[in-house]
């Protein structure tokens, strides 16, 4: 088996010798490379920059992750895997793959070496080529898991002003925060922007004895902190909401135990979907899940009613 | 003074033996490729130049950035919208990680497809694989550090990837992380192993694989294997 590297180790020195010198040959190359690379690179930080999304928040659960562009077809693999076989697609299958590749040279050490010579090598070597580049394209084609909720930019100013100020220090917003101030997102729902607005610029005006200070802010930050806290706050249903559920939806759906075992546990819907997104859904399922065996309910309930449902079980699990 | 120039030379050289280096490092001959082939053996030099861009930029980075959640964001918009030329420099990094991913991919294609790694340059190879693992990590752990709701929520995904490994999964996610839930202990390990620990790494890693380079030499472009008995075994 080795007796070709005495030959190899004579025929490379003979190669050398006929070679050119690495410089100013190979290096002029590696320079001009080197430039053009620069100039692409410098083209696309220019005109396309290094985007930033909205500041992380961790309590946001609708938000669609995508991961860096050359782990999206690792990120694809995963979904052929379901369940508990998912560990093996994301840890055992990459890691075997790594491992086959350092010991590679250990497996294959025969002579030859043009891709020609090599055709299961080589074969394998295009194949694993092909199957990540459609595994990327089919990446980028899917569909986001969760609907894309478009945020408005009072709302994110407000949530970074409510971020600024310490608000949490006495507020709970979903289980965090302090405990001297009230629980925000069960609180703001029954008041009315204005009220709001007027508590900002002076809390006491509206809450005799508030203990919260007055904050001193400008109109636009009074605001946005107004639209953050509306945006987060449960909107108030009706006592009929439940039983608009137990009457049409409770047949197919479960909340808390009680229910039908067609259709999905709603139970912690809230966590996972917004209104406007349930709205649509019990208006037409089909339109967001062509898949989905549930009825359109535009036209069974009036528009009132939908909402009314979809206050409520937006209201679930948060 | 061409005079006073030669003595400068010959000073150095007697005291660092550079032209030797020179000699080993540049000068040496190596096998030659012809047309497009040759452009093929230029990747990983166009690796090791982005890299170089990386650290700079990086280091530039550093001198802004704050690795804590309370201000790592607004530090990053501090550098897009204030810093002299930041949203620049910012956008060299970011697509240079991409870049770096890109050509050491292309670089091993290209060495696995010509068999370059097999006898004597094994050990360049394996510490070449290493090294991917390394950008990996480099991509992964820079990725967490603007902080916006991309980094965190892709972070989350892989972390919780890294928890599904069989046996060890919960202990892995737990390091690094840095306790149970994604925080502030979350981001400053990150950005130590994004700024301390994986450029000592690689590096390293860095130099073996290029004093193994020049040790092998570069490898020649392949030839078809000739049948037995007909002129050079080797091919």
């Amino acid at each position: 088996m080795a007796d070709w590297h005495q030959d190899y180790e004579r025929r490379y020195k003979e190669l050398k010798q006929k070679g050119k010198s690495f410089f100013p040959y190979a290096v002029f190359k590696d320079c001009l490379v080197a430039f053009l690379l620069f100039g692409l690179l410098a083209f696309l930080a220019w005109k396309l920059g290094a985007h930033l999304e909205s500041l992380a928040d961790p309590t946001d659960t609708s938000y669609n992750p995508r991961p860096e562009w050359y782990f999206l077809f690792l990120f694809q693999a995963l979904k052929a895997f379901p369940g508990s076989l998912e560990s093996v697609a994301a840890v055992v299958l990459p890691g075997a793959v790594f491992a086959a590749l350092f010991f590679l040279p250990l497996f294959d050490r025969g002579h030859k070496r043009h891709p020609l010579d090599r055709p299961f090598l080589t074969g394998l070597g295009v194949l694993a080529i092909a199957g990540v580049t459609a595994l990327t394209v089919e990446g980028y084609r899917s569909p986001l898991v969760n609907p894309v909720v478009e945020k408005n930019p009072e709302v994110v100013e407000g949530a970074r002003l409510y971020r600024q100020l310490n608000c949490a220090y006495c507020h709970k917003i979903r289980g965090k925060g302090g405990v001297v101030g009230p629980q925000l997102d069960r609180v703001v729902g029954a008041e009315s922007p204005e009220w709001l607005e007027r508590h900002f610029r002076d809390p006491s005006a509206v809450t005799p004895h508030s203990a919260m200070p007055r904050l001193g802010l400008l109109d636009d930050e009074i605001k946005a902190l107004t639209a953050y806290l509306k945006s987060i706050a449960n909107e108030p249903f009706t006592q009929e909401a439940p039983k608009l559920f137990a009457e049409n939806c409770a047949v197919c759906h479960k909340i808390r135990g009680q229910g039908g075992e067609v259709g999905p546990d709603l139970s912690t819907i809230g966590s996972a979907r917004d209104k406007s997104f349930i709205v649509r859904y019990i208006e037409d399922p089909a339109k967001t899940n062509p898949k989905s065996g549930m009825p359109a309910f535009r036209g069974q309930l009036t528009d009132l009613q939908i909402e009314d449902l979809a206050r409520y079980l937006s209201s679930l699990g948060r | 003074m061409k005079r006073r120039c030669r003595a400068v030379g010959e000073w150095l050289r007697r005291r660092t033996g550079c032209d030797r280096v020179w000699e080993t490092l540049f000068a040496r001959h190596i096998p030659e490729a012809e047309g497009p082939t040759a452009w093929l053996y230029t990747l990983g030099s166009a690796t090791l130049f982005i890299f170089v861009v990386q650290a700079v930029t990086g280091a530039l980075l550093a001198m802004n950035y704050v690795p804590s959640p309370d201000h790592a964001y607004d530090s990053v918009r501090f550098i897009n919208e204030k810093v002299l030329c930041g949203s620049f420099i910012h956008g060299l990094h970011h697509f240079g990680a991409s870049f770096m991913v890109v050509l050491v991919v292309l670089h091993m294609l290209r060495v696995y497809f010509m068999g370059a790694y097999k006898y004597p340059r094994e050990g360049t190879w394996m510490v070449g694989v290493v090294l991917l693992l390394v950008v990996i990590g480099f991509g992964f752990t820079g990725y967490l550090l603007p902080w916006d709701q991309k980094a965190y929520w892709a972070t989350m995904v892989g972390t919780n990837i890294a928890g599904q490994t069989p046996f060890v999964g919960p202990l892995v996610s737990k390091i690094l992380k840095g306790g149970g839930e994604m925080g502030a202990s979350t981001l400053t390990r990150f950005y130590a192993l994004h700024v301390l620990v994986l450029p000592a790494v690689v590096l390293l890693l860095i130099g073996i694989h290029l004093f193994l380079v020049v040790w092998h030499g570069i490898s020649e472009p392949p030839e078809r294997a000739r049948r037995r008995g007909e002129g050079n075994p080797l091919g």
